[in-house]
């Protein structure tokens, strides 16, 4: 065999290999995407930005809710060399134990990672990510450590933004931010662990629309997890945008003096404006300043204190405090016989104290008269006559039509269900139907007589203080009703049309007279039970309410419009525990209305008194 | 001036095109890996692609220097050569290790590797020993005495340890397949001894570096399909290991070769010709059997190591991280990659891959230039490697032939290995790549290499 003929295989291994080499690149490059997102994964980070969240105004256009920017201190482990323990403790006004102990704190807390089958929690911290050593620091707190920073290679500094609140007033209103949760944090790619979501309130309903869109912003990193340059020149980038502005219907100056004059008492103001529905003020007392609850720190602080407090300042009364509504609810009974024509505007009933216990009064001989003595028995006749209409021979089949009649007419005013707004955590109240007394007492077992304490307000009978505002609203607009709401308007786009539609009740607009003109004299005449809501420049309409209550002093309620012929602030006033509802209730109505309407107080006295007043019940710390 | 006129006129050019495009395109890249914004000229010689610059100069004046030695000079100095080199790579041995090898002698960026001059000397020394034999390249005495050549230099090699370089070594038995080494001697006293069988030459052992390669190759390959399950169409509840594929891949090679004997061979030959189709087909199909079963009988930790080297187990962030890393940078570029100077895996900044201007050189150019650039780098190292081989074979000295071979193979390897770790066909050695790669003695070496090889062939006339 010819020897210079191997050159041919020597040839055939170099074209073998170039040949395979190059379909290989030919795999790689174009065919498998493998690599490309290997590559993804190894050097480009998705940063993402978060634009503060939008802020909130009143209805005046004052900012109640802002962000203030804070500085986290952040390292990272890899990028520390020779950390001179006792320089940096010195920095941190810390001792050189704290340090160790708080990085020993974060390797075994922080991203801990729980493991969904077994519940195992297994801590993941990773040498080349970056953490926060210390939290939510001030500007001050910043400046005096930045400044050293560069003798401490690995730490940095970075900003966050929390929210602020100029006034420290509708904390329960506004609600407040909290870390997301492992849960909200899967179901939602929007957060990551450490972001913030509102818990309560406003900032829980609108968190969609308050949280604005993320920036993101495409780095390339080294294998130290640095980013080093912006990937393809920002090409992919998006802007992170806050979102507009949220205007409420609230007057944070009246949401102010609704919680100064709720001060060391419990108990609830709602304020509504009738026409629109807006939410003028909603008290929840005691209240506490909104700054409480901002930031992690902040809030490990004061929650637990807040949550044990026996006064439960985070109970949001107005909303989830179900109470009797006591004579109040006299109103509606009146309004829905009037409808159902069981009874004229003349119609009378003797003040009989046999069937129930009543004041001293003379026999009302009207609805008007009823309403302004809050006569007990006459409602009692009343509702007698609203429920057993005589449809059916059977007492009891006649009492279950005229319960389910009256309940609908209860839904109608939207009590006993959930208002469909934007007041978020309410309770429904309860407003009995057949089927609720067929479960206690088994069906056709019950009749008016059964039930009678339904009439006035007690027994089974729960409102919420927001459906006790409610019924103002309807009264004064005779007859109807939009969902009360706090958000008017989100940025520039004019009032929300959720917030349009008006809810007419059962009852018609001809009826509501003698029932506004009872209310009138409750405050105006001698003799009614709420004239201690009295103004002179002013025609106030209200009625009060005495809760009995098996726990202890009855509950005061009141509840108004004003001015009586165009009304602009309707309102339920529930003070817990105060007795009467013309001592306590009425004259904390008057004041509202007063401010609200001619911002100024002209029974200085009256303010005082109630100010400084600490209901027996409350508990001073 | 006519001598000037007659040494442009002479020279290869190309071969000397495809080498300057490769110093062009490795300047290039070095340039974009290594990029520092404050020193942005390409002359900063504080920077990696500065010194790179001086490298080459000092390359391409001892270039100069070749051209005015006379062609004849360079199987005179081979063995002056081959022995100071060999006194460096023994010197290199007493110097303090760096990066856990004593490889270096000097300091800092003007430390050389004498390992890579050996290679040069090697290759002059082992042309100028089978260029003046005698007798044929054949005998027991003149394989053992080129091999010595080849021990020598490679042994202390080993001692340093580079494992790189000593690969590279055995790219010379290539060479010395070309110049007719044969196992024929050993296979035939072995053979013979059986009564009746008087063979006068074999097949096996005129080519057995070849097929020692192919033999190695099959294995790797079985190795690579030994975890993979293999469905055959029509068979869907038929699943076959990896080795089993291979002997039913080859066999269907065999049957179609078998079928279309007619095509492929004379008469005469064809009973020959089934004989070895046959024999191949049982014997490859034996081997790949046997290493399947001898590799799923070794212990286990050995199997984790061959595993990962192959490739064969996933370990992207432990053992397997330095392949994992360049072959995200090689596939990702693409078509037509991430644009010059756009690397983002592999630029040394982000530190993804490392050695990303030396041994790794390809990932950051294949990751900017995609696969366009790629297939041409890849098209360029082949033109220059056949081109070689064709000024190999025009030569009328054996010395020149042999040295051309010599330079072929190493540049061969250097390209095969280097750019199979980069795409994940080679385990991972630490080798440049040729007229790419940063640092000072392999940019040296090779151009050296074929700045002779230049001067060898533009000489080659003058030859009796």
């Amino acid at each position: 065999m010819n020897i210079a003929n191997r050159k041919y295989i020597i040839v055939l291994f170099i074209l073998v290999i170039g040949v395979l080499y190059s379909l290989r690149l030919f795999y790689m490059q174009l065919i498998d995407d493998t690599w490309v997102l290997r590559a993804q994964e190894i050097a480009e980070k998705r940063k993402e930005i978060l634009p503060p969240r939008a802020a909130i105004f009143d209805r005046n256009g004052l900012k109640i809710v802002s962000n203030k920017t804070y500085y986290n201190l952040m390292f990272i482990e890899n990028n520390i060399s020779r950390l001179d323990t006792i320089a940096f403790a010195k920095l941190l006004n810390w001792t050189p134990i704290q340090v160790r102990e708080r990085f020993a704190e974060i390797k075994e807390g922080e991203g801990v990672y729980r493991n969904k089958s077994s519940g195992k929690k297994t801590p993941n911290y990773q040498k080349k990510r970056a953490y926060p050593f210390l939290k939510e620091l001030s500007l001050e707190e910043i400046t005096n450590i930045a400044l050293h920073l560069d003798n401490f290679p690995g730490f940095y500094e970075e900003v966050t933004s929390m929210r602020s609140y100029p006034f420290s007033n509708g904390a329960n209103i506004l609600g407040y931010l909290n870390e997301a949760t492992r849960k909200e944090i899967d179901e939602d790619r929007f957060y990551r662990p450490g972001s913030n979501i509102g818990r309560s309130g406003i900032e829980r309903f609108y968190e969609k629309e308050l949280r604005g869109r993320k920036g993101i912003r495409y780095v390339v990193t080294s294998a130290m997890n640095n980013p080093i340059e912006s990937y393809a020149n920002g090409k992919y980038d998006t802007i992170a945008k806050q979102a507009p502005g949220l205007k409420l219907g609230m007057d944070i100056t009246l949401q102010a003096y609704g919680e100064l004059l709720m001060q060391n008492k419990k108990g609830c103001i709602v304020a509504i404006e009738p026409e629109s529905g807006d939410i003028l003020a909603m008290i929840s007392a005691p209240s506490f300043d909104p700054n409480l609850l901002v930031g992690r720190r902040n809030i490990g602080l004061n929650y637990p204190k807040l949550v044990t407090d026996i006064n439960k300042p985070l109970f949001p009364r107005p909303l989830q405090a179900e109470y009797p509504p006591g004579s109040i609810f006299k109103l509606v009974q009146s309004l829905i016989a009037l409808q159902e024509g069981v009874i004229t505007e003349e119609t009378g009933f003797p003040c009989n104290k046999s069937v129930v216990g009543c004041h001293n009064h003379p026999n009302a001989s009207g609805v008007a008269q009823a309403v302004q003595y809050s006569c007990n028995p006459y409602f009692y006749a009343v509702v007698r006559k609203i429920i057993q209409q005589r449809k059916s021979k059977n007492t009891f089949t006649d009492a279950e039509i005229g319960l389910n009649l009256w309940h609908s007419y209860m839904n109608s005013f939207g009590l006993g269900k959930k208002l469909e707004t934007d007041v978020s955590g309410q309770r429904p109240g309860l407003i009995p139907d057949s089927k609720y007394y067929d479960r206690i007492y088994g069906r056709h077992q019950w009749a008016f007589s059964t039930i009678r304490s339904i009439s006035i307000g007690q027994g089974e009978i729960k409102l919420t203080p927001l459906q006790m505002a409610n019924i103002a609203v309807i009264i004064a607009n005779k007859g109807w009703y939009i969902e009360p709401h706090f958000v008017k308007s989100i940025g520039d786009g004019g009032p929300l049309p959720v917030y349009q539609k008006k809810n007419y009740t059962m009852v018609e607009a001809k009826n509501f007279s003698a029932v506004i003109e009872g209310m009138r004299r409750v405050v105006n005449e001698p003799g009614g039970t709420g004239s201690a809501a009295r103004l002179k420049d002013m025609m106030v309409c209200g009625k009060t309410g005495t809760v009995q209550n098996s726990q202890g002093e009855d509950h005061s309620v009141f509840i108004a419009f004003a001015p009586m012929d165009n009304p602009k602030i309707a309102l339920a006033i529930f003070v817990e525990n105060a007795g009467a509802g013309g001592t306590w209730a009425a004259p904390i109505a008057s004041l509202i209305i007063e401010k609200y309407l001619l911002s100024k107080i002209s029974d200085r006295d009256k303010e005082k008194r109630i100010i400084e007043a600490t209901l027996s019940n409350f508990n001073k710390p | 001036m006519r001598k000037n006129d007659s040494l442009l006129s002479k020279l290869d050019w190309p071969l000397f095109i495809s080498f300057m495009i490769l110093v062009f395109l490795g300047l290039a890249t070095v340039y974009s890996v290594a990029f520092n914004e404050e020193h942005p000229s390409i002359f900063a010689f504080s920077e990696k692609y500065g010194k790179q610059i001086i490298w080459l100069g000092a390359s391409f004046f001892i270039g100069l220097l070749i051209f005015l030695i006379d062609a004849d000079y360079y199987s005179k100095i081979a063995l002056p050569v081959y022995i100071s080199v060999l006194v460096l790579l023994v010197i290199v041995l007493f110097m303090p290790p760096i990066n856990g090898a004593r490889a270096w002698l000097g300091v800092g960026s003007l430390g050389v590797q004498p390992a890579e001059f050996a290679k040069i000397a090697t290759a002059l020394l082992l042309s100028k020993y089978i260029s003046e034999l005698v007798v044929k390249f054949q005998t027991i005495k003149t394989v053992l005495t080129a091999c010595l050549i080849l021990f020598v230099p490679a042994l202390l090699i080993a001692l340093q340890p580079d494992a790189g370089t000593l690969v590279i070594f055995s790219s010379f038995l290539f060479v010395m397949y070309r110049e007719g080494l044969t196992f024929d001697p050993i296979i035939l006293g072995v053979l013979n001894t059986i009564p009746g069988i008087k063979f006068k030459s074999t097949w096996l052992g005129n080519h057995f570096i070849p097929v020692l390669f192919v033999f190695l190759f099959l294995c790797i390959i079985t190795l690579f399909l030994s975890n993979v399950q293999f469905h055959l169409w029509g068979f869907p509840n038929n699943t076959f290991q990896g080795s089993t594929g291979v002997v039913l891949t080859l066999g269907s090679i065999s049957l179609l070769l078998l079928l279309f004997i007619r095509r492929i061979s004379s008469k005469r030959d064809r009973p020959r010709m089934i004989l070895v189709i046959s024999l191949g087909f049982l014997i490859t199909a034996s081997i790949s059997l046997f290493v399947d079963k001898a590799f799923s009988g070794l212990a286990k930790h050995q199997r984790n190591r061959i595993e990962l080297v192959l490739g064969l187990k996933e370990d992207p962030d432990g053992g397997d991280y330095n392949r994992n890393r360049a072959m995200a940078a090689v596939g990702s570029g693409g078509a037509l990659g991430k644009g010059y100077m756009g690397a983002s895996v592999s630029s040394i900044e982000s530190n993804h891959v490392p050695e990303s201007e030396t041994d790794f050189i390809f990932c950051p150019f294949a990751e900017e230039w995609g696969f366009l650039g790629s297939i041409i780098l890849v098209a360029t190292y082949l033109f220059m490697l056949l081109r070689i081989i064709f000024i190999a074979e025009r030569q009328r000295a054996p010395f020149n032939r042999i040295y051309a071979y010599c330079v072929a193979m190493i540049l061969f390897y250097h390209f095969a290995i280097n750019i199979g770790m980069n795409i994940g066909f080679a385990p991972v050695i630490g080798i440049p790549l040729p007229f790419f790669s940063y640092g000072g003695s392999s940019i040296l070496s090779f151009c050296i290499m074929v700045f002779i090889l230049l001067k060898l062939d533009s000489q080659r006339i003058d030859v009796l």
